[in-house]
């Protein structure tokens, strides 16, 4: 019994741990995208969102930002010639962000809110090779 | 002329950029799953400091008067309350950090391993325990302040790895409770619109108020807890609206309502009355 039991358990890590994996990996293209504005004084958060998305489906994050500070969200993916976006838009839908920006493995955006209050972070693998690309979103403020 | 060229090419191709993002979303669409669209059910909540930098751009608050010495924590009662506690604890080191006290950061760097051992997980605190009391004796703010981030982090992963992510959320929710006590003090004491406009979190609230609607039964008849709900529904018509403006007596009623629910959660044997 016991003998199934760790196979079935080396089974079960065998099937997560890649995932676990690719989005640390795809957490690192982030916080490599993030390490410029470290240096500009930007606090990095410990916590992250991730997850694995097909092309062309949006994911909504909700977050809470304090208008006096200036926010960059930083998304990653380990997929190479995969494209993907992420966006800020305020509690009614619109657009809110300064600037973003789109490079390989990264995407960023950058917003000085002119409120404190919701805002809607829409993350996007626009284009992929793979059926689901493994992404990952991390963020800093000053 | 080639110059000039190159700008109307870099300003045209920024456009295109520019205006291929849509300028508007059906928010509402999101949260109703529609096709296409998805809405991830859970919330970064953000750390006092978050909140704090733009209390110390606003002006400079007295935070030695905000901070509570944390020496006689509470390390009894049940587990939900010791992760509450935890979770005021934490947020107190990002006071003490504000108001620059290393015996306070040490205290709480302490005060942080001895709760994390009385829930098992402690394995996941130690080092980030020795980091927040080495960085504190070295005065050294910035990395104290992101030891903190991380040890809030670590219980929490901890926690979720163990499948306690009621806990986890309640280590969250303490923290956000003793941040908003230490925001409503500094706004009291020297009201601002600016200042009490970052009490607008409906996002939070309604977070914090659906995970303790979801926690089982059993949960959610600690005593301490279901108080914890009533001053969530109390303060939510307050901190839930995006437009109307937040004022001194509102802050005052949400200092209030933080400030019992802090007491209540240090409370010594708060068990499963």
């Amino acid at each position: 019994m016991k003998y199934f039991l760790s196979i079935f358990l080396t089974l079960a890590m065998a099937l997560v741990a890649p995932a676990r994996a690719t989005i640390d990996d795809a957490l690192s293209f982030a916080l490599e995208a993030a390490d410029p504005y470290v240096k500009e004084g930007f606090t990095v958060r410990e916590d992250y969102w991730g997850g694995d998305l097909p092309v062309k489906q949006a994911k909504a994050i909700v977050h809470q930002l304090f208008k006096g500070n200036e926010y960059w969200f930083w998304m990653g993916t380990d997929t190479a010639n995969a494209k993907i976006s992420v966006h800020i838009y305020d509690a009614d839908g619109n657009l809110a962000e300064d600037e973003s920006f789109q490079k390989p493995h990264k995407a960023a955006a950058h917003i000085r809110p002119k409120k404190t209050g919701t805002y809607y972070l829409i993350v996007e693998i626009e284009k992929s090779p793979e059926e689901r690309t493994y992404w990952s979103l991390a963020y800093g403020f000053r | 002329m080639k110059k000039c060229a190159l700008f109307v090419l870099t300003a045209g191709i920024c456009s295109v950029v520019h205006a291929q993002v849509p300028q508007h979303i059906d928010v509402a669409g999101f949260a109703s799953g529609k096709p296409g669209s998805q809405m991830i059910d859970s919330v970064v909540v953000p750390v006092p400091s978050e909140i704090f930098s733009v209390l110390d751009k606003q002006g400079k608050p007295a935070w030695s008067e905000v901070l509570r010495p944390v020496k006689d924590v509470a390390v009894t009662g049940s587990k939900e309350q010791i992760s509450l506690v935890l979770g005021t604890v934490i947020a107190e080191g990002f006071v003490a950090v504000e108001a620059q006290n290393p015996e306070e950061v040490k205290n709480i760097g302490r005060a942080v391993l001895k709760l994390s051992q009385a829930i098992g997980v402690q394995k996941a605190v130690v080092r980030r325990s020795n980091a927040i009391i080495e960085a504190a004796d070295k005065s050294n703010w910035s990395s104290v302040r992101h030891e903190l981030d991380g040890a809030l982090a670590d219980v929490k992963n901890a926690m979720n790895e163990m499948r306690n992510q009621d806990l986890a959320q309640l280590v969250s929710l303490g923290g956000w409770l003793r941040g908003t006590q230490a925001l409503t003090a500094v706004v009291e004491a020297h009201y601002s619109a600016d200042g009490a406009e970052l009490l607008h979190q409906p996002a939070l609230l309604d977070y914090f108020k659906r995970r303790l609607d979801a926690m089982p039964a059993k949960t959610k008849s600690v005593g301490l807890v279901k108080r914890i709900r009533e001053g969530l529904n109390e303060i939510s018509p307050i901190m839930g609206s995006d437009t109307a403006e937040v004022s001194e007596k509102t802050v005052k009623q949400v200092d209030s309502v933080a400030t019992e629910l802090i007491k209540v959660i240090n409370q010594k044997q708060n068990s499963n009355e």
